[in-house]
């Protein structure tokens, strides 16, 4: 029994040792490789929708972060270190992206994080890395996280917000005495850009002569134009996005409204205005973060483009991709001057950061970390007088970079 | 009592069991919990590992009511997110500590379980699904509207749980390892509790209901009361499993009590086999590891998702772990 036992015992050992030894050679090998790999490559994580209905915008936003990240490789990377993005599908669902983030962090050990589409989303994100330190640059709109609730320090919002779109695109399309109607989807979004439309309004000494709200990915409007009509306003606000915005501006104009009124949008959204024609559009204004059209005053767009048409046969970038380039880009920025991913260092890079990358200067802002940037007010084009298929606005005007745009730091919550 | 006709009711009846369905049967809640101790170290990710243990609880509390008692709901989803929600608003606007946090989420969604039960069970088939669907979405609306209470839209946040004190130990919440077992105890005590109710004559008394309505009801059985009891059972067992959510990722979307969340409950249920106890778990894993693992490849995983979905209704309508029960007792 006891012989038996020692042997069961010494087999054991015996096993275990060279087992031990094997898994010791293979670790001394791997080791130095397996060290500087780690060392070397910095990794940056991209959830966005790519499938639902935002996925044509998560599409641009991709190839638009990974051009800025292959313009940083191409110049040798992060002081000698090559950096590599990581895109997960967030199935625009707050807790599909939490998941994804928390893969991200926990399993590709990633060194921040950029991206999300939706004002949940992003804050679903933002819960995940701010609890765990991890850096995060949100690219999409939404005011609520400019708020101090809801602040981190590791968040970075480098999308317009709702309330510094709506300021400027009132400022160019609404005059005094002017009555406006509005028509808003009833979430998040639309709530905000009401609400930012609203108090420029009472800037200007605009009134408000009725709103309705619609749900989120309503097909048919025929029931609200009619009402929106008896309101008889001198301007129609449709604040929903994607292809809400689409279909509601078709029946406005199947309506006849734009004989009686003008429509102005928070954000003149790129693909839809493709998708839709120049006809249902022509003459709406609204807001964006990029048009290619910039290009012709302005340098850094000039790049951009041409930097984005040779990787993607002459197409040319579009608003909510622009975010994904200007985004990434900003990290990076910071991440080379901070000489690493050191958090700390990263943060006070970013904080220190003034970037030039697409569309003029660019800072965030030191108490919410919002980037101050320019805001564009464009008017969608007749069809006759477009130059080329993608010749889609004027530029009515570009808000300069400026924190007047912006809800004051103490309104916000922080300590002055 | 512990007879393997539970664990495959329909197979057992016809053939005689063969000893591994036996000792499957017999031993299912320690098999199960050894599965799950197991999980983390299999999946590709850990916090992929701790939504198959979330979701894998829906499915199974799910399944007492849809496998067992034979009531297809389409509004389970309110459940799990009234757990995930009370949790979340208990520990954030209160201050309440997690584990009473947790109970106080199971009690809030069995509370709603009982009165949407209350309400419904005196539907019947196509009805039921219908007014279940019709009051999930209500609870969907109010959470909706709600907003300075869960966020609306933009989903509860702020309540993120770092640090735990379990059994007079402080355990830093945030680890991926850690979160898993401590959530995994919740599981394994789901785990148990329904197996419990399926051995004892309330679990024969539902699926009595199941199999024949009527005789039920001659037999002496009051129907209404024991579909009330199931109903909120898996619906306590819901919410639970949306406390654990709650717990795990520190944020509730809104997303959670639409009535998509119901329908993956309902799908994973099927692809892992109604009418067995493990089987919702399997396809809850089968589901989410599809999902996270095709999604990783091409952006048109639904369509692979959805294709693999259709063969299983169509050639495995056992489901998984029905299948392989079923292969077992051969």
């Amino acid at each position: 029994m006891t012989e038996g036992s020692r042997n069961i015992t010494r087999q054991k050992l015996s096993r275990r040792s060279v087992l031990a030894g094997f898994g010791a050679g293979a670790s001394y090998l791997a080791m130095p490789w397996v060290a500087r790999a780690q060392d070397e490559i910095i990794r940056i994580g991209f959830p966005t929708p790519l499938t639902g209905p935002f996925a044509a915008e998560a599409r641009d936003q991709v190839k638009c972060a990974a051009l800025a990240v292959k313009q940083f490789n191409d110049k040798g990377g992060i002081n000698g270190r090559k950096v590599e993005l990581l895109v997960r599908d967030d199935k625009l669902n707050g807790g599909e992206a939490a998941t994804r983030t928390l893969e991200l962090i926990e399993k590709d050990k990633v060194h921040a994080i950029v991206g999300a589409l939706s004002s949940a989303v992003q804050l679903a994100v933002n819960e995940v890395t701010r609890a765990r330190g991890i850096i995060y640059v949100s690219i999409s709109q939404s005011d609520t996280i400019n708020e101090v609730k809801d602040f981190s320090k590791y968040t970075f919002h480098e999308a317009l917000n709702p309330h510094m779109t709506t300021a400027a695109v009132a400022r160019h399309s609404f005059k005094k005495g002017n009555k406006v109607a509005h028509l808003v989807a009833d979430y998040a979004y639309g709530h905000e850009m009401l609400r930012g439309f609203k108090r420029a309004q009472a800037q200007i000494g605009a009134e408000t002569v009725g709103e309705i709200l619609h749900p989120f990915g309503a097909a048919d409007y025929s029931t609200f134009m009619p009402r929106l009509r008896s309101m008889r306003p001198g301007i129609l606000c449709i604040s929903n996005f994607g292809r809400d915005q689409a279909n509601s501006i078709k029946q406005a104009v199947d309506f006849g409204m734009k004989q009686q009124m003008k429509i102005v949008v928070p954000v003149l959204l790129h693909n839809q205005r493709l998708a839709v024609g120049p006809d249902v559009y022509e003459g709406v204004v609204g807001g964006a973060n990029y048009y290619w059209g910039l290009e012709s005053g302005n340098p850094s767009a000039k790049a951009f483009n041409d930097a984005y048409r040779d990787g993607n046969r002459n197409a040319i970038p579009t608003d909510y991709g622009a975010y994904g380039y200007t985004g990434v880009s900003s990290l990076l920025l910071a991440m080379q001057a901070a000489g690493g991913t050191d958090t700390e260092k990263v943060i006070t890079a970013l904080e220190d950061l003034k970037y030039d990358v697409a569309k003029g200067p660019q800072q965030y802002r030191k108490c919410d970390h919002q980037s101050v940037q320019s805001v564009l007010v464009l008017e969608s084009k007749k069809a006759a007088s477009m130059k080329s298929e993608v010749d889609l606005f004027d530029i009515v005007a570009n808000e300069p970079a400026s924190t007047d745009l912006l809800r004051s730091c103490s309104e916000l919550g922080f300590p002055a | 009592m512990s007879s393997p006709a539970l664990a495959a009711p329909a197979t057992a009846s016809e053939r005689k069991p063969s000893s591994v369905t036996a000792a499957l049967a017999a031993y299912r809640v320690p098999l199960s919990i050894l599965a799950l101790c197991l999980l983390p170290w299999l999946l590709p990710s850990k916090a992929l590992a701790v939504n198959v243990l979330v979701y894998g609880v829906v499915a199974v509390g799910y399944n007492l009511l849809f496998g067992y008692t034979g009531l297809l709901s389409f509004g389970h989803a309110a459940f799990f997110g009234a757990g995930a929600y009370i949790t979340g608003i208990a520990i954030g606007q209160f201050g309440v500590p997690w584990l009473v946090a947790v109970f106080l989420g199971i009690l809030g969604g069995g509370a709603l379980a009982f009165i949407i039960g209350g309400l419904t069970t005196r539907t019947r088939g196509i009805y039921f699904s219908m007014v279940t669907l019709a009051l999930a979405q209500l609870v969907y609306y109010v959470a909706l509207q709600a907003s300075s209470w869960t966020g609306g839209e933009n989903g509860l946040r702020g309540f993120t749980v770092d640090k735990i004190n379990l059994f007079g130990t402080t355990i830093n919440f945030l680890d991926p390892i850690n979160k898993y077992y401590v959530l995994m105890m919740f599981a394994a005590l789901a785990l148990w509790a329904v197996s419990r109710i399926l051995n004892s004559p309330f679990g024969a008394a539902i699926e009595a209901i199941r199999e024949n309505e009527r005789r039920a009801r001659t037999c002496g059985y009051d129907v209404e009361k024991t579909k009330l009891l199931a109903f909120t059972l898996s619906g306590l067992i819901c919410a639970l499993a949306g406390t654990m959510s709650a717990l795990h990722l520190a944020f509730v979307p809104l997303d959670v009590l639409h009535y998509h969340t119901s329908g993956m409950i309902v799908m994973m249920t099927l692809l892992g086999g109604a009418r067995s106890f493990f089987g919702p778990f399997v396809g809850a894993l089968a589901f989410l590891l599809m999902e996270d693992v095709f999604s990783l490849w091409t952006s048109h995983w639904q369509i692979i998702v959805g294709s693999i979905f259709i063969l299983f209704v169509l050639f495995l309508p056992r489901g998984l772990w029905g299948t392989f029960l079923e292969k077992a007792v051969r």
